[in-house]
Order: structure tokens, then C-alpha cells, then sequence
């Protein structure tokens, strides 16, 4: 491979050393910015000539020119500037920045900073401070609404996972998050499995908002074509900050608290308790009263009526309800977080430390984590052409419990809560304890008590990580450079699983150790070259290469059962251990070569090619490349516009293609080892020639694909930037064209083929798209009102799945509904059991009046939005800033699978409408109350001596011949038919949020001065303040469980939440 | 400048190569073998398969109910028949994706390996695979399953010629099995021990089965089949220490049944067979239920099979009888073919005059065959035999065995439940609270995965053997 980078940088040198040079007088001098700082890299160009050079690290210049010559100075973020050389001796010059937001630099692939009028695509920055101060411990979540075609799901409260997406999904089955790249160092964003049932936040959350200098959104292939085979979700670039914009010792402190309370519950009924058929009477909550085992709340009205109850024993006592009995299961969160950081830089060096310190107290009882990090960012002018700069990040993440989630009996927070008797008095569970040590609780046929669930069966987590890196820059001649640099992310992650022993249904407990170790190192050469070829030509080109490891690996530990009681080692065990271990390894290969030809400041291409060679392909298909052209055209620059109506008008375009590769060891068909068979000595004595312990192995559930191919999408994009106005009115407008094929998916097959799915190589989607941003600032005084739209709308399109299409559907993820990919569909089908309806529509009942099934499973929606956008007002008055952000995600749907529990349950609100007379019931009775004779309805009076019941609703439907409906169900039966019909759990899963309002001033200069302050300032934030619209109940429709493509499908979340807090940052 | 450009190509192969074999090598799976060994896949298919046909979908949770052997005491919807296309996925996706498919990679090897008794045990047990496939979802892929390379969206089959498939397959296997002392050996038999001449009475007691599976319809077919056995000289099995069975061992290897009761409590045995065995005074009632809880007066009481929740919370968890300690224990048996189902089966035959042996006397000979399977011996088993209401009725043989043998078949729920859709007897009722107008499930629905994933094949399915409900009768089930 080396070879291979040899040769490029040849050819490099031998394109460079055919610049040769005439001798002229030398001209020498400085270039500053207007604030007095030293500007190196100026690009100086002498238009006699033709003759360049830039200025070194004191932006100090030498060059020779004719004596009546003309300087040309350009700078990125500066105004370019000429200057008549009329005598010799030292020339003083001073760079205007240019206010034009045209001339905007901004950081692209492989941590290259172009001038953002120079780029065919559409890229978007976020600058540290918004991060900072949104007060996000995950900070993807502060991308959400801010950054057009970026869509973020937030799962529930700070110490869950989000999901971010780019411009919609382009793979079916694989990733469709992001590649993260910290100060030019891939970093992984995983979500590594979901032992114990809690909701493992995604990785990059280990990096602290209080260090990043800004963010970089590379919006699909086109933009980040260059980091090759994880390009095609695009890339988010995260800078760190450095101690390189200080003048001097700088220190800041920055502080926050933050609350955090309950955003969404169920809206629970409070007219009827636990029990089924209106009866109930508790004697040990497992069935040995009346309906005591039963734990749904078909019961008895809540009237007060005296009923013996769990905690009564045995006496009866008033039925009564208890409204906030979930509610009041919550704490207030909050979290504190205090960091410090100094920096400086001299002649020669630079660097920047910061500490940070996060605690963290969750909404459910007994959870909570704390992150500290260290960031040490330093570079070093070791001579005057070679440069050093190492970055390193610790991170560490501490926590003795995470909230349980998911709808696992033993650990699940809001499973027990749709189940949940609404007489239950949760302050009488809190001591959760009954006098022989066992857990006490309202039900204990299935459940363990709520608080038992939170304080005993526990899973902590204990993440160490370490991203780090060093690089060398060596200036080889004026404009050509030479770039080293090697990195790593490594961590350990490490969970203890603790059930407690007497738990229902774990009556053993069980204790689980859970390890995984993650590195990936890259190592990237590379050759730039930066030219002014002549007055109307630059050239900026770029070779390398880059060699990736990554290992993943995963040890599991697990006593099934416990001996004793308390004790949490793996040794306390009953039962064998049960262990498993896992490793993944990949390695590549990869060369890259960019260009970019400006032609007058106003026309620009840009190319760029790759070619990656990955391990986890077969040797025929491993190595592929693709390429990616761009351009764009200045028009105000190129017509040269000078009018205050328009200031600034470019359009851009471009294709791309990028390719990528399998996810480890998926060639070859691999067995599973199940635990050994012992046979025991009475079958010994039987077969003598038996062994005892057997071995076992079963087929793997895929069938592998020894021939596979790269994955590769193509994407096609065009935009217009435009400003109005001097600035006043800001358009940005981009529309793409994505394709997506060769898709590698583990598509299910019918069983009856000996696999329960295939590895294809084979899927193809395609999505397109448009992406706008407004910018207006309606007020431009001492008093400043900008309003920043941003909106982004995605079609997906699944247009195939295998070449011989034999297969229609790609089951992405399966709870009651599921979600697939289904040809013709847009990606994220959800589907499932439906009503059937007649030719009108109408809903067919079956004989006993409930609705019937549709035997034929529908799409019932997706759960992709139609579009998403936010609207960002910040009003800026001197040093005061109030900033507002709403943000709306409209379309898409979502299975509810809390109301399709809760309503089976009866603990609902919705199940309330024909529960009783007062509640709309229809009075019926059974003849000669014979429940096999079914309902009649009570016309009049009664015959005597009928029990005569309230709960009676008829379901609006028609008969199979398409006559009306008259069959009355009592509600209970009514309510329970809907679990089956997924139909019925599907809502529209549009929102419209108040996502942040951030109040912040900064403390005027002379009332800090004195007391020797560089900057103080002090800010309020909410975050998640208001759902201002959803059209789903019991609910926060923007949930998901886990990073991966199985959205959509609700199942007892965890109620999210809203935050408030308070921020002080003080530099020194 | 030739010879540059030569060193430069020949610098760049050999990089090139290097580079190939180091990726290669790191794309080698280290965590599970490419090829595996026969005996270890064999243990893999035996305890699989008898996990999901002993397990909870199959056995505890509906064909035990359509039998009326267990009844469930909560969450009752399966007692009343309530069920859903993803209701019955266990056995297809275990049967064909885990057994199929690890007992055809066993057959693969073993022709490889030149080692035929690996290839017959391995055929004996993917014949009764096919079989407990097809009595329960009728039409299934045989011929086409487990083919991934040819076959994509395999066809169903025809009911028939999938009984009529597996008998040759049983046929083949007995042809192949040598348990000759220099015949080749087989290890990871965790059944037989490795005891081929077991495996050859096995796979002759599994064509007898089938034989009678298709009597009704087939008769010819039926005593051609019995004929050939016999012609072959082959033996059935012939003692309960010889049952087709995998003992389960203790946790984490335990019994189905017992794992369920270790984290649930929905289940007890089923009013029905509690009041059939109370009635015949049964000395296997202490072995098939427990006493209640709480002292009753009858010590034994099942639950009314489709009783509603409140109905079955109202009798109480108490109250009521779960199956029996042999049954509950983690080391229990999953019975797979027992030797008073031979004997039952050899009556039946006689019964129907395929073959010359007296169907009384083998009828009697299965019910103390059955008694001795739980050690029930001495004097109770000669009165049982001997009362009036078990006396065996030439005048309606099916009557006769198909009461004996839905007694004897308790817990094998799938088996029983298909006898007693062939035989008719005992006569079952539904509850009133049952969903399909007073029918019981004569058939598994097909997963609904079938619908997406081989939707021409499964509406072939359809359209040829019925709606694909649980009430429509399969092609064996003639009256």
C-alpha cells in the first residue's frame, strides 16, 4: 500500500516542480487582520508575473517582483486586496474580513476548509456556542430543527439515544446514521445492544458540548463523497476547540444546573379499578380473591365502595381512585454540570485543556449517570515548516442505574403502568418490602412492585474512552504541503445486569456482565497543493491514503440464577454460566485524490475520486472506486451585480457516487454453538456407548453470500444560494436525487427455504428531496430580529429488493406491527393486521358484533415524516439574546403501542366512552341470563328477574351481508377486540414542538473589566418545553427506542421529558 | 524507463497480493465454525426440535387445549380459540429453518463422510418434521424446502404427497441404518445413545403412524406400507424403555413444561380429561394432575377448557389442578413416539384388517403399556382394563382406541390432536365462549410471514385446501 501513496506523492512533485520561477527584486512585508492578528497562509500573487508565494506562521512574506508591480493578497474570509509595490522595503498590510457571509469558510471532507461559494453542495455549520448553551448531555439532540433535511429522534429524557438522519433513508438494512469525525478522526456512534433492557445512549454523546468549536453538516454523498464507504448517510464534523484564537492565557468557566420534569403521560381514566367484569377482592394479588390475579382495570367504580385491598389485609376499604398514582412515581430530574478550561497559545505552541464534569439524576427513581472528560488540544511549530498538533479526548461515563425501558416484566418502567389498577395508591408500594423481605405489590401474579423493579434490578454502566490523535503537517515548498496524521477511538463499555432474586418471574434473579471493546484506528497520508496558477486560475489538489481498523468485541457473563439471595457474582450461581464472546474485525485500504480549478473567484470545479479496498468483501469484488464532480457559479461575482436588492446569487450542482462496503463475516455460512446436552447416568446405564456432555450446533438463521458487492449510491444535487438586501433576506435551496443500489440485505425468506432470511446484494431505493433555509432579519438596529427557517422534504421510493423480484417485503422491525420495506412503498412501511372493510369501506363485524380481521395483513402508513422544519427567532438587543426555536415534523405515523396495551387494559381514558350509563352504556341483558343466548338490548323495562348491564356499545359496523351493526358487547369485550387489529394503534405522528427558548446576556465590558473578566454571561434554557400539536394520544410521537432503522413502532416508552435551566460561563 | 515501468507493476502485484491475503484473512470468522460436525448438529436438531414441539406455542398453548388435556387459568385467549396469523410461527420457523436445515446438512456430511447412519437418523427424524408439519398446517413445502440455492419462494406440497414423501424417506432410511457392530458409528445421539437398531424401530413405528394417518383415504396405500415393514422384517419399538423420546436434563436443559412453571402460572389440566379419568377411576389421575392448593373435596379439579378470564379467576389458581409432579419436572420426557402408540396403532391396523393380529388383545396390551410407562402396575391396571367402559368395542374400534389413546397420549398435545381429529373420539365440545361458532381448531393458520415473503405459493396453498383458517379441515381428516 505504501507503494501506492509513493507513487501519488511522485506524481504530485513532479506536476509541482514544473512551476519554475523568474527572479525579480524581493519584496518583503507582513499581513495582519484588521483586530492586529498575524494572518499566515496568505495567498500573495504578483499579476505582472504570475509569481506566488503565501506568508509564513508570523505572517511574514519574501517574494521577488518587478519593481512597478501589483500584489495580490487573498485570504479565505478576507477580502482579496491588490497593492502597487511603488518602494522597496518592508510592506505593512491589512486584510479586511469580509462581512460578505459569501465568502464564508467552512470545514468540508477530510477537515478541509474551502470557501463556501467554491462547493457544488450544500453543507451547514452550527457554531459551539449554540451547542453549549442548549444544555443537551447528547448533543445530536441540539442538531434538531436547526439544520434543514437533519431529522433527530430523541428516545426519552437525557440519558437515551437519538437517532439522526440525513436527507432520509438510503440503505435498507444497513446504517443510515451519520458518520461522526472528530478534529478529522473517525468516531464511533454506535449503540451497542440493549442488555438489560435499558436504552444505551449513542456514543458520540461521550463528547462535550462544552468543547466543540463548531459542527459541520455534510448533507449526503455529494458532500462527503471523499470519506468514502460511510459517506452515504453523510458526515457530521465536529472541531474541537483549540487554544489557537486566544491572545494570551485565556480561562472560562462555565456552569449549569438543569431540571427536568415529565413532558407526556398516558391520560389515564379514574372511574373504574382493578378487576374484570366489574368484580373485584383482593386476597394475595395472584388469584386467590376475586379477580385479585387480574391486572387490568375492568373492575368496580371507583365510588368509594369498601373492597379489601393489597394493603389492607383483608379488611375492606374504600374503592377509590388515585389519579396521579403513575405521576407520582417520578421524580424532578436534574443534572449539574461545571467545567473549566484554559488555553493558550505563543509563537510557537498552542493549546487548550478543559475538564468537565456531568452528574446526572433521571426522572425515574434510583436512575442516574456521571460524565467526566478531559480535552487536551495542543499543536507545536516544531520548525518553522513542520508543525505537530495532538488532540487527545478522555471520556468517562459512570452510572449505577439506567432507567429500565422496553416491556420486559422485570426491568420495564411503563409496563406495569398500563397495567396499573388506577386504585392503586403507589406511596403505599413505596416501601416496596413486606414483612418477610418479599417484594409487596398490588399484583402479584405477574409484577413485581414498581419500586422493587427500580431500586433492585439494576444495570450499571461504566464506559472509558480515549479518542486521540497526532498529526504532522510538514510545508514542503510554498503551496504544497504534507499531511501525517493517525488516530484512534478506543473504549470500554462494561454493564452489570442485576436481577434480584424473588422477582416475578425471575424468581432466581439472574446476574449479567456485559463487556464490549471498540477501536478504530485511522491512519491518513496525504499531499495538498494550493496555487494561484495565474489571475483568473487557482488550483487546490489533494492526494492520499488511508488505512482503517476497527475491532468490536463483546464478552458476556451470565449466572441464569442466583444461589443466594443479594449477592451479584458471577459465582453465585445455580445453574451453569451461560457465556458468549464475540469479535469483529475489519480492515481497508483506501487512496483519494480531490481537486478544485477556480476560475475568477466566481467559477469553481470540483472533483474527487476514492478507491477502497475492504476485508469484508470477497477478494474478486474488494476493491471499488467512485468519483464525484461538483461546481459553482457566482452569478453577482461573474455579471458583477453590485445592487443592494441582490447581493449575492450563486447556483451549484453535482453527482456523486460512493460505495460501501459489508459489515464483517458475511461470506461464509456459520453454525451456532448452543449449550451443551448432558445426558444424565440412568440413559448412561441405557447406552453405554453414549457420551455425556454433547456439544451443540445449529444452522445460522442466514444464508451468506460468498459473492458479494460494494453497496453504491449515487446522488445528484442542485442548488441556489441567494442574498437580498444586504443581507437582510437569506435563501439557500437544494434539491437531490439519491439512488441507492447493490444493497446488502439480510432479506427474510420464507422459512420453508432452511433460512430465515438471505443475504442479497441486490436492494435499491431511491430517495429524492428538496431542502430550503430563510433567513430574515426584519430588524437590524441596536435591536435585532432574525428569523431562520429551515425545512427539508424526503420521498423515498423502494423500488426493488432482489434481482429476480421474488421479494416484495424487507421486514426492517417487528413488535405487534411491523415496519418493512415493501416495493413501491417509501421506505418504513408500517404494516400489519387490519378491519375488514367492505367495498365501501365500512368495517365488517363477525357474528358476536366485534369488528373482524382483515386475514390479509395491510400497509397501514410509514413512519418517515412528509417534512420537517423549524422556525429559529433570535432577538438580540446589545448584550441580551433571546432565541426561540419551534420545531415540527408533519406526517409519517406511528404504532402506539402503549394505547393498544392500555386499552386492552382498560386504565385508558379512551376505554371510558360506554363503560357505564353515565359514560353513554347501552342498557342489555342476557335472556333468562343466559350468557350463550347473547345481548338484547333493554327497550322499556327489563323482563323480570334479568341482571340488567350499563356497559353495553355497539360497534359501527355492517354484517357480512352490509346490513347496520345491532350486536351490543359489553365494553369490556368491545375494548379488548382492538388488540388484535393493529389498524387500530396506528395515529398520525405529526408534532409540532417548542424545542428551545434560550434567554442569554452577556455582562457589558466595563462592568467585568474591573474586576479583571474577559466575558461573563448568563443564560436561561428550556428545551422540550411544549408539544404545541400531535394528533397521537398517551404519547410523545417522536420516540424511538434505539438508533437503528426500526422506527415507527412505539412500545410503553418512556414518558420524555423537559428541561429547564440556568448557565454561567466566566472567561478569565 | 521499460524496466522502471516493469519494477513498479511487479512492486504494485506483489503489494497488491499481500494486501489481498491480509484482508482476507481478516474477514475469517473467529467466533463460530464454517463446517460442522455431524454429531454436534445432530444433538442441535434432536433438542431443538423436541423444545418446540414439547414447548410452549405447540403444545401448552394450543393443541394440549384443542384436546382438552390442559385448559388455561389466565389469560385465556387461546383456550378460546383466539389466535392470529403469528399465533403459529414456532413450529414452521423451528421445523424447517433450525431442523430441516441442520438434519439436511447431517445428510450432506454424511455422504461425504461415507457414514449412512448418520444420513438414516438423520432422515428418520426430518420424516417426523415433515410430519408434525403437515398434520398441523396440511399443503406444506417438502420437495422445495430447504433449498435455499434452488428455491427462494419453495411450493406447498400437497398434504398427500407429503406423507406419501416421508414414507419413502422412512423406507430409505431403514434401507440405510446399520447397526451391524463394523458399520460406522454415529456420536451426539442424545435419543438412542447410538443405538442404530432403535433408530431403525423408530422409523418403522413412524410408517406405521403415517400409514393410519391416511387410512381413511388411502387404505391401500396404508397396508402397503404395514406390508412392506413387514416384508422387510423390520421391528417396531417395543418397550417403554425404548420410547422415541429425549429426556431432558436439569436447568438450563429442562423440560419445556418446566421452564413455563418456573416464570408462569397460566396453565392446569382441563375439566375435561380430569372428569374422563374420575369416571374410568383412572390410577393415572395422580400422575397427570396435582392436588389443588387449597383442600378440595375432590382433590383434583380441572379447569373448563374456553372458560373466560373472570370465569377461570373465579374457580382460582388455587383451587384448580396443575398437571402432575412427572409432568412438571424439569427432567420429564418430551415423548416423541411411545410403545402403546405402537401397540395402539398395531390394533388399529388389525382393526381394519390390514394385517391378522388381534386388535383386542394389542388394545389391551397399549393400555398397560401405557400404565407401565408411569410404572402404574398390579391389580388397578386389570380392573381398569377389565371395566365395562373401557372393554374394547369391535363394533366401533375408533371409538375404543381413539378414548384409550387420547388418554395415553396426555401431553403430547400435537399427536393427540391429531388422532383425535382422524379418529373423532373422544367426542370434544367447545365452550360457549370459543370464537369459531362452537368448532375447535382443526388446523394451524400458516405465518403470516408466508403472506409477504412466498405470497403465490401460499395463495396456491390456499386456493387448493381451504381458507387458511383454523377450521378448515386438512386433507387426512375425512370424516
Amino acid at each position: 500500500m505504501i507503494k501506492i501513496f509513493k507513487s501519488i506523492a511522485l506524481i504530485l512533485l513532479l506536476f509541482i516542480t514544473q512551476q519554475l520561477f523568474a527572479q525579480n527584486a524581493t519584496i518583503t512585508g507582513t499581513v495582519k487582520s484588521a483586530d492586529g492578528e498575524t494572518l499566515p497562509g496568505v495567498s500573495i500573487f504578483i499579476k505582472e508575473t504570475k509569481q506566488t508565494t503565501i506568508t509564513d506562521g508570523k505572517g511574514a512574506f519574501s517574494i521577488s517582483a518587478p519593481e512597478k508591480g501589483t500584489l495580490v493578497f487573498s485570504y479565505i474570509g478576507f477580502k482579496t486586496q491588490e497593492i502597487q509595490i511603488s518602494k522597496n522595503g518592508p510592506v505593512s498590510v491589512v486584510l479586511q474580513s469580509s462581512d460578505n457571509a459569501l465568502d464564508e469558510v467552512v470545514v468540508t471532507a477530510l477537515g478541509i476548509s474551502r470557501q463556501k461559494k467554491s462547493l457544488g453542495y450544500a453543507v451547514q455549520e452550527l457554531k459551539g456556542q449554540d451547542l453549549a448553551e442548549a444544555k443537551e448531555s447528547n448533543l445530536v439532540n441540539a442538531l434538531a430543527g436547526k439544520i434543514a433535511g437533519v431529522r433527530v429522534t430523541n428516545s426519552q429524557g437525557s440519558m437515551g439515544s437519538s437517532r439522526v438522519v440525513i436527507r432520509g433513508e438510503t440503505s435498507i438494512a444497513g446504517n443510515n446514521q451519520p458518520l461522526f469525525v472528530v478534529d478529522g478522526i473517525p468516531v464511533d456512534n454506535s449503540q451497542l445492544n440493549s442488555a438489560g433492557a435499558r436504552d444505551y445512549a449513542n456514543t458520540i454523546s461521550d463528547i462535550n458540548p462544552e468543547d466543540i468549536e463548531s459542527i459541520s453538516v455534510l448533507k449526503g454523498p455529494n458532500a462527503a463523497a471523499l470519506y468514502g464507504s460511510r459517506a452515504a448517510a453523510g458526515v457530521i464534523l465536529i472541531k474541537t476547540k483549540t487554544g489557537k484564537s486566544k491572545k494570551g492565557l485565556g480561562i472560562a468557566v462555565n456552569s449549569n444546573a438543569v431540571l427536568e420534569t415529565l413532558l407526556t403521560l398516558p391520560v389515564y381514566q379514574n372511574a373504574f379499578g382493578q378487576g374484570s367484569e366489574g368484580r373485584f377482592s383482593y386476597v394475595d394479588g395472584a388469584g386467590k380473591g376475586l379477580n385479585d390475579g387480574v391486572d387490568e382495570s375492568w373492575g368496580p367504580k371507583l365510588d368509594g365502595r369498601l373492597i379489601p385491598q393489597f394493603y389492607s389485609k383483608g379488611v375492606a376499604v374504600p374503592f377509590v381512585a388515585h389519579p396521579d398514582n403513575v405521576r407520582d412515581f417520578f421524580q424532578t430530574g436534574y443534572s449539574l454540570n461545571n467545567g473549566v478550561s484554559v488555553a493558550d497559545a505563543g509563537e510557537k505552541y498552542d493549546y487548550r485543556i478543559s475538564y468537565n464534569n456531568l452528574k446526572q439524576v433521571g426522572i425515574v427513581p434510583n436512575s442516574g449517570q456521571g460524565k467526566n472528560s478531559f480535552v487536551f488540544n495542543t499543536s507545536l511549530k516544531i520548525t518553522p515548516k513542520l508543525t505537530l498538533t495532538a488532540n487527545a479526548n478522555y471520556s468517562k461515563l459512570n452510572s449505577d442505574n439506567l432507567p429500565g425501558t422496553g416491556g420486559s416484566r422485570s426491568t420495564s418502567t411503563m409496563l406495569q403502568f398500563t397495567w396499573f389498577g388506577r386504585q392503586v395508591d403507589i406511596n403505599q408500594l413505596k416501601n416496596y418490602l413486606d414483612e418477610n423481605g418479599k417484594t409487596f405489590n398490588w399484583n402479584n401474579s405477574y409484577y413485581s412492585n414498581p419500586y422493587w423493579v427500580a431500586y433492585e434490578n439494576t444495570v450499571s454502566q461504566n464506559r472509558n474512552r480515549i479518542i486521540g490523535s497526532l498529526a504532522l503537517n510538514y510545508k514542503i515548498i510554498d503551496g504544497l504541503d504534507f499531511n501525517f496524521r493517525s488516530g484512534t477511538d478506543y473504549y470500554n463499555d462494561r454493564r452489570k445486569v442485576r436481577i434480584a432474586y424473588g422477582t416475578n418471574g425471575t424468581p432466581f434473579g439472574s446476574y449479567t456482565e456485559s463487556a464490549f471493546t471498540v477501536n478504530e484506528n485511522n491512519t491518513d497520508a496525504t499531499l495538498n497543493f494550493n496555487k494561484q496558477l495565474n489571475e483568473d486560475f487557482s488550483l487546490e489538489l489533494l492526494g492520499g491514503g488511508n488505512i482503517r481498523t476497527q475491532s468490536i468485541e463483546q464478552n458476556d457473563q451470565s449466572a441464569p440464577k442466583l444461589a443466594i439471595a443479594g449477592l451479584y457474582t458471577l459465582k453465585n450461581s445455580r445453574d451453569p454460566l451461560i457465556s458468549s464472546n464475540n469479535l469483529s474485525r475489519l480492515k481497508s485500504y483506501s487512496v483519494y485524490a480531490s481537486g478544485q480549478i477556480g476560475f475568477r473567484n466566481y467559477l469553481f470545479a470540483n472533483i474527487t475520486a476514492r478507491n477502497d479496498w475492504s476485508s469484508t468483501l470477497p477478494a474478486q469484488n474488494r476493491s471499488y472506486f467512485y468519483p464525484s464532480f461538483n461546481g459553482s457559479f457566482v452569478a453577482t461575482e461573474a455579471f458583477d451585480i453590485k445592487s443592494e436588492a441582490l447581493t449575492y446569487l450563486k447556483i451549484r450542482g453535482g453527482w456523486s457516487k460512493v460505495g460501501k462496503d459489508a459489515d464483517p463475516y458475511r461470506l461464509i455460512n456459520t453454525y451456532a454453538f448452543g449449550a451443551p446436552f448432558n445426558i444424565n447416568p440412568d440413559l448412561l446405564k441405557l447406552y453405554p456407548d453414549i457420551v455425556g456432555a454433547n456439544p451443540q450446533l445449529s444452522p445460522g438463521a442466514i444464508d451468506l453470500n460468498p459473492n458479494l458487492k460494494p453497496e453504491t449510491t449515487t446522488s445528484t444535487e442542485l442548488g441556489v444560494e441567494a442574498v437580498f438586501f444586504n443581507k437582510r433576506l437569506r435563501f439557500d435551496l437544494s434539491a437531490y436525487n439519491t439512488n441507492s443500489y447493490n444493497q446488502i440485505l439480510a432479506a427474510d425468506v420464507s422459512q420453508s427455504t432452511g433460512f430465515s432470511s438471505k443475504l442479497l446484494n441486490a436492494g435499491k431505493i431511491n430517495n429524492k428531496g428538496i431542502e430550503a433555509q430563510l433567513g430574515i432579519t426584519p430588524i437590524k438596529k441596536a435591536f435585532t430580529w432574525d428569523i431562520d427557517f429551515n425545512f427539508a422534504a424526503n420521498r423515498s421510493r423502494v423500488i426493488e429488493l432482489d434481482a429476480e423480484k421474488l421479494l416484495t417485503n424487507y421486514v426492517v422491525a417487528s413488535s405487534s406491527a411491523q415496519v418493512i420495506a415493501t416495493v413501491g412503498q417509501p421506505y418504513g412501511s408500517l404494516f400489519g393486521t387490519a378491519f375488514l372493510r367492505d367495498g365501501n369501506g365500512n368495517i365488517i363485524v363477525n357474528a358476536t358484533g366485534a369488528p373482524a380481521t382483515n386475514p390479509n395483513k395491510q400497509v397501514l402508513g410509514k413512519y418517515t415524516p412528509d417534512w420537517i422544519g423549524g422556525v429559529y427567532n433570535t432577538f438580540t438587543y446589545k448584550g441580551l439574546s433571546l432565541g426561540v426555536l419551534v420545531d415540527a415534523s408533519i406526517g409519517g405515523s406511528i404504532y402506539n403501542g402503549t394505547y393498544s396495551t392500555g386499552t386492552y387494559t382498560g386504565v385508558l381514558a379512551s376505554t371510558l366512552p360506554g363503560r357505564a350509563a353515565e359514560y353513554g352504556g347501552i342498557s342489555y341483558y342476557y335472556p333468562g341470563n343466559d350468557k350463550t343466548k347473547g345481548t338484547v338490548r333493554v327497550n322499556g323495562t327489563a323482563p323480570a328477574g334479568v341482571t340488567v348491564y350499563d356497559d353495553g356499545i355497539i360497534f359501527d359496523g355492517v354484517t357480512a351481508d352490509g346490513k347496520p351493526n345491532d350486536k351490543i358487547l359489553p365494553a369490556q369485550q368491545y375494548y379488548k377486540t382492538f388488540r388484535n387489529i393493529d389498524e387500530s394503534s396506528i395515529f398520525d405522528a405529526s408534532y409540532v414542538k417548542l424545542r428551545e427558548v434560550k434567554l442569554s446576556y452577556n455582562l457589558p465590558a466595563k462592568w467585568i473589566r474591573p474586576l479583571s473578566l474577559q466575558g461573563v454571561s448568563v443564560s436561561l434554557v428550556g428545551r422540550n418545553l411544549w408539544i404545541i400539536h400531535r394528533n397521537t394520544v398517551d404519547i410523545d410521537p417522536e420516540v424511538a427506542f434505539n438508533t437503528g432503522n426500526g422506527q415507527g413502532l412505539e412500545s410503553l416508552s418512556n414518558p420524555s421529558t423537559r428541561s429547564y435551566g440556568i448557565n454561567l460561563n466566566v472567561k478569565f | 524507463m521499460k524496466n522502471k515501468k516493469f519494477y513498479i507493476l511487479a512492486i504494485l502485484a506483489i503489494a497488491f497480493s499481500s494486501c489481498n491475503k491480509e484482508l482476507d484473512e481478516v474477514n475469517i470468522n473467529p467466533n463460530a465454525p464454517e463446517i460442522p460436525q455431524p454429531d454436534y448438529l445432530l444433538t442441535g436438531a434432536i433438542k431443538n426440535t423436541s423444545d418446540t414441539y414439547w414447548g410452549t406455542t405447540n403444545n401448552l398453548n394450543s393443541s394440549l387445549l384443542f384436546v382438552q388435556h390442559w385448559a388455561k387459568v389466565q389469560y385465556t385467549e387461546e383456550d378460546r380459540f383466539i389466535f392470529s396469523n403469528s399465533s403459529f410461527t414456532a413450529l414452521w420457523s423451528t421445523g424447517y429453518a433450525q431442523s430441516v436445515a441442520g438434519l439436511n446438512k447431517i445428510i450432506e456430511l454424511a455422504d461425504a463422510q461415507s457414514n449412512p447412519n448418520y444420513k438414516g437418523v438423520a432422515l428418520v427424524l426430518r420424516s417426523w418434521v415433515f410430519l408434525l408439519l403437515a398434520d398441523a398446517y396440511g399443503d406444506v413445502p417438502y420437495t422445495q424446502a430447504g433449498k435455499i440455492k434452488q428455491f427462494v419462494t419453495p411450493v406447498y406440497d400437497k398434504q398427500k404427497d407429503v406423507y406419501y414423501g416421508i414414507l419413502n424417506d422412512l423406507k430409505s432410511a431403514q434401507s440405510v441404518l446399520d447397526p451391524a457392530a463394523g458399520a460406522a458409528r454415529i456420536s451426539g445421539d442424545i435419543m438412542y445413545g447410538g443405538n442404530i437398531t432403535h433408530w431403525k424401530e423408530f422409523a418403522n413405528s413412524l410408517r406405521l403412524r403415517i400409514a393410519l394417518r391416511i387410512a381413511d383415504k388411502e387404505p391401500t396405500k396404508s397396508k402397503a406400507v404395514i406390508d412392506e415393514i413387514k416384508t422387510e422384517g423390520g421391528n417396531y419399538i417395543g418397550s417403554n424403555a425404548f420410547n422415541a423420546q429425549l429426556v431432558y436434563q436439569a436447568s438450563p436443559q429442562q423440560n419445556p413444561v418446566a421452564a413455563s412453571f418456573e416464570t408462569r402460572n397460566d396453565y392446569r389440566i382441563s375439566k375435561t380429561i380430569v372428569d374422563k379419568l374420575f369416571a374410568l377411576k383412572d390410577p393415572r389421575l395422580p400422575v397427570y394432575a396435582s392436588k389443588t392448593e387449597n383442600v378440595t373435596p375432590q382433590n383434583y379439579v380441572g379447569i373448563p377448557n374456553g372458560s373466560t378470564n373472570s370465569e377461570a379467576s373465579a374457580i382460582g389458581l388455587a383451587n384448580s389442578s396443575k398437571p402432575g409432579a412427572y409432568f412438571l419436572n424439569p427432567l420429564a420426557p418430551a415423548v416423541i413416539l411411545s410403545y402403546a402408540e405402537v401397540l395402539f396403532d398395531r390394533a388399529e391396523a388389525a382393526a381394519r384388517g390390514f394385517t391378522t393380529e388381534n386388535a383386542e388383545d394389542l388394545y389391551k396390551q397399549a393400555i398397560r403399556a401405557s400404565f407401565s410407562q408411569y410404572a402404574l402396575t398390579g391389580s388397578d391396571v386389570d380392573n381398569y382394563i377389565n371395566q365395562a367402559a373401557v372393554q374394547y368395542d369391535p363394533g366401533n374400534y375408533k371409538k375404543s382406541i381413539g378414548e384409550q389413546k387420547w388418554i395415553a397420549l396426555f401431553g403430547q398435545g400435537l399427536e393427540a390432536w391429531a388422532e383425535q381429529r382422524r379418529l373423532d373420539y373422544p367426542q370434544l365440545t367447545a365452550s360457549v365462549n370459543t370464537v369459531l361458532n362452537g368448532k375447535i381448531p382443526v388446523r394451524f393458520i400458516y405465518p403470516g410471514t408466508e403472506q409477504s415473503l412466498n405470497g403465490q405459493n401460499y395463495k396456491n396453498a390456499v386456493s387448493s385446501q381451504g381458507a387458511d383458517l383454523l377450521t378448515t379441515k386438512l386433507w387426512f381428516d375425512a370424516f
